[in-house]
């Protein structure tokens, strides 16, 4: 049963894969929500996080684990300057501006990408990431299975974050009804600052588990940031559990399709289902009308 | 009302008659520049007439351009069809396929759309590298020959070969689409683009058909993106996938955004500036990248409404200090 086994073997590939862009979706996802901004950044970010974790361990021989906190902390810092220095000042400006300034952020940090970090591709090896751990007929790196257990740990804490605490409530309800938030005493400023800060930090979080699994360059966020907003798209924007839900369905569809079929063309499907996902159920798989009207 | 002396048609006058003018006297790399600047300058009328106007945001007009080139490589390199008659085909061409994805695509609003379109250039970018056979792949096609000679009224004949003809070739479309963008704005057709601009449901509600008027102003703006390709793929002779890749879309916005959408003077003085800075600057290409951003951010945080915009801003106030407020319109 060869084709049995190949055929869990794309599954699997295809769950570490759709992990990565869960990451990066359910932060976009959620700066979708609450700021209405579409963050093309967010793919550039993770780039960024991928190469801090980098240097950080690489160079200054830190040890793993610490990198991650301290990269997820950066990008979360770097963040909160983004939204004090552009976004905050462009609150009232139409949602078409928002697009452009992302798109704007994404020119400028990947032009000093590529000015600073060079265009050679990196290799960020951690002493464990080429380990290939082999169950039966399966094999899948060490470091994905690192992304996937991170991404489990991630997405619940957010989970819990969101729906437990009482910060995470007001995030919610700032995305759901943004004026009747401000009428229940919430500060939306700075809860739209938090929702900012914690997509930059998700993708700091995603740039150094996802860094070890694949070769670092400057263009490297904008493949899994398309998908990731087809991901965030075909789910309905602005929620987080649509997000994941397409995410991971998109990760295994690339992963089918590029197995079976090319993987040239893998990016084509997975944007072919998204504009197919937009003709016939334009909120999305799980979006919501309560979520953005 | 005394008519004032300097209006928009005389500052329009000077300005075509220095872009006559200059480039004899020019070097080569000057003259090349700036038969890019007329193409690119084409693209950001193109982004004009879907985005300035009607307000749609499309980040795919690279695609079209990119269907424009290629159609044009193809038919004249492969078919062996002559210029012109490739030159309209291939226009033909970028027209319906914008017609073809305007359908689907402008049911959708806001950030939909512009993703929508954003998948559509990194579709056709994937298409234009993976099928091999057909577009060259990522070595890209060559050999389209320029302009075919143009007879002369007095004798002789106009040729392409070199780059001053060229550039009064692009020069030439860059004033027929200026033009045609004028009437078309200022026809009945225009003002229900930008009646859209403003509020499409209100729109709609007057009687429009808003998304016929959106699909016909799509497929407007994917002509002349399919006008701009098919002038580069002849000035450059070489076509690659590169040039279709959506980064050149954001590039197009960019530089109308930091011009002014929706004006006229936006698109040149946009696409002047978003190109030149980098160009005097003599700076890597990276670093044009990060510097069109800069210009880009500095633009939507301080002057949203771009260089034209803050002209017009800057006259308002001079005007409204002398004569009635509606003096400068």
């Amino acid at each position: 049963m060869v084709t049995a086994v190949e055929f869990c073997q794309y599954i699997l590939n295809g769950i570490s894969q759709g992990c990565i862009y869960i990451l990066l979706a359910s932060g976009l996802t959620l700066v979708f929500g609450i700021l209405n901004v579409p963050n093309f950044a967010q793919g550039h970010l993770y780039m960024i996080g991928a190469y801090f974790g980098f240097y950080m361990v690489m160079s200054f021989g830190m040890n793993y684990w610490m990198a991650l906190i301290l990269a997820t902390m950066a990008l979360a810092f770097l963040g909160l300057l983004l939204y004090k220095f552009i976004f905050y000042p462009m609150r009232d400006v139409p949602e078409v501006n928002l697009f452009v300034a992302a798109m704007a952020l994404l020119m400028i940090i990947e032009g000093a990408a590529l000015f600073f970090f060079g265009t050679e591709t990196k290799w960020f090896v951690v002493p464990y990431s080429r380990h290939v751990v082999t169950f039966g007929p399966f094999a899948l790196p060490l470091q994905r299975i690192i992304v996937i257990l991170g991404t489990l740990v991630v997405m619940i804490a957010l989970q819990i974050f969101i729906k437990k605490t009482m910060i995470g409530a007001t995030l919610e309800a700032t995305a759901q009804q943004r004026e009747g938030a401000m009428l229940c005493g919430i500060k939306v400023t700075s809860v739209s600052a938090l929702a900012f800060m914690i997509g930059t930090g998700l993708a700091g979080i995603a740039g150094v588990l996802i860094g070890p699994a694949v070769l670092l360059e400057p263009t490297m966020g904008m493949g899994p940031l398309l998908v990731a907003f087809s991901a965030v798209v075909f789910g309905g924007m602005g929620s987080i559990a649509g997000a994941v839900l397409g995410a991971f369905i998109l990760g295994l569809v690339e992963s089918l399709a590029s197995g079976y079929i090319s993987a040239t063309y893998s990016l084509t499907f997975v944007f072919g289902i998204m504009i197919l996902t937009l003709l016939f159920r334009p909120k999305g798989l799980l979006g919501r009308e309560v979520w953005r009207p | 009302m005394k008519m004032p002396l300097f209006t928009k048609a005389t500052a329009w006058l000077p300005a075509l008659i220095l872009a006559i003018v200059i480039p004899p006297m020019a070097g080569g790399y000057l003259v090349s520049m700036l038969i890019l600047i007329c193409i690119w300058t084409i693209m950001c009328f193109s982004l004009n007439i879907i985005y300035g106007y009607t307000g749609q945001l499309s980040l795919g007009q690279a695609a079209f351009f990119g269907i424009g080139a290629y159609a044009f490589g193809l038919l004249t390199v492969k078919v062996n069809m002559g210029f012109w008659p490739a030159f309209f085909a291939s226009v033909f061409i970028a027209g319906l396929s914008g017609f073809l994805i305007g359908i689907p695509a402008l049911k959708l609003r806001g950030p939909y759309f512009i993703l929508v379109t954003l998948g559509f250039s990194v579709i056709v970018g994937v298409v234009l590298v993976a099928w091999v056979d057909l577009t060259g792949g990522a070595n890209g096609l060559a050999g389209m020959p320029r302009p075919s000679p143009v007879p002369l009224p007095w004798g002789g004949r106009l040729t392409f070969d070199s780059l001053l003809p060229m550039y009064y070739f692009t020069l030439f479309f860059l004033v027929l689409i200026m033009v045609f963008s004028h009437r078309l704005i200022n026809s009945l057709i225009g003002r229900r683009f930008i009646a859209i601009s403003y509020n499409e449901d209100l729109t709609e509600s007057l009687g429009i058909d808003t998304m016929s008027t959106k699909i016909l102003s799509f497929t407007i703006s994917a002509i002349m993106a399919g006008i701009a390709g098919v002038l580069y793929a002849s000035y450059n002779v070489v076509i690659s996938p590169e040039m279709a890749y959506f980064a050149r879309g954001m590039d197009v916005v960019a530089y109308l955004v930091v011009g002014g959408a929706g004006t006229m003077a936006g698109p040149i003085l946009g696409t002047l500036v978003l190109m030149a800075v980098p160009e005097l600057l003599q700076v890597i290409p990276s670093l044009k990248t990060m510097i069109n951003g800069i210009i880009l951010m500095l633009f939507l945080i301080f002057l949203p409404s771009g260089i034209s915009g803050g002209f017009k801003a800057l006259k308002g106030r001079i005007i409204r200090s002398r004569t009635s407020p509606y003096a400068g319109s």
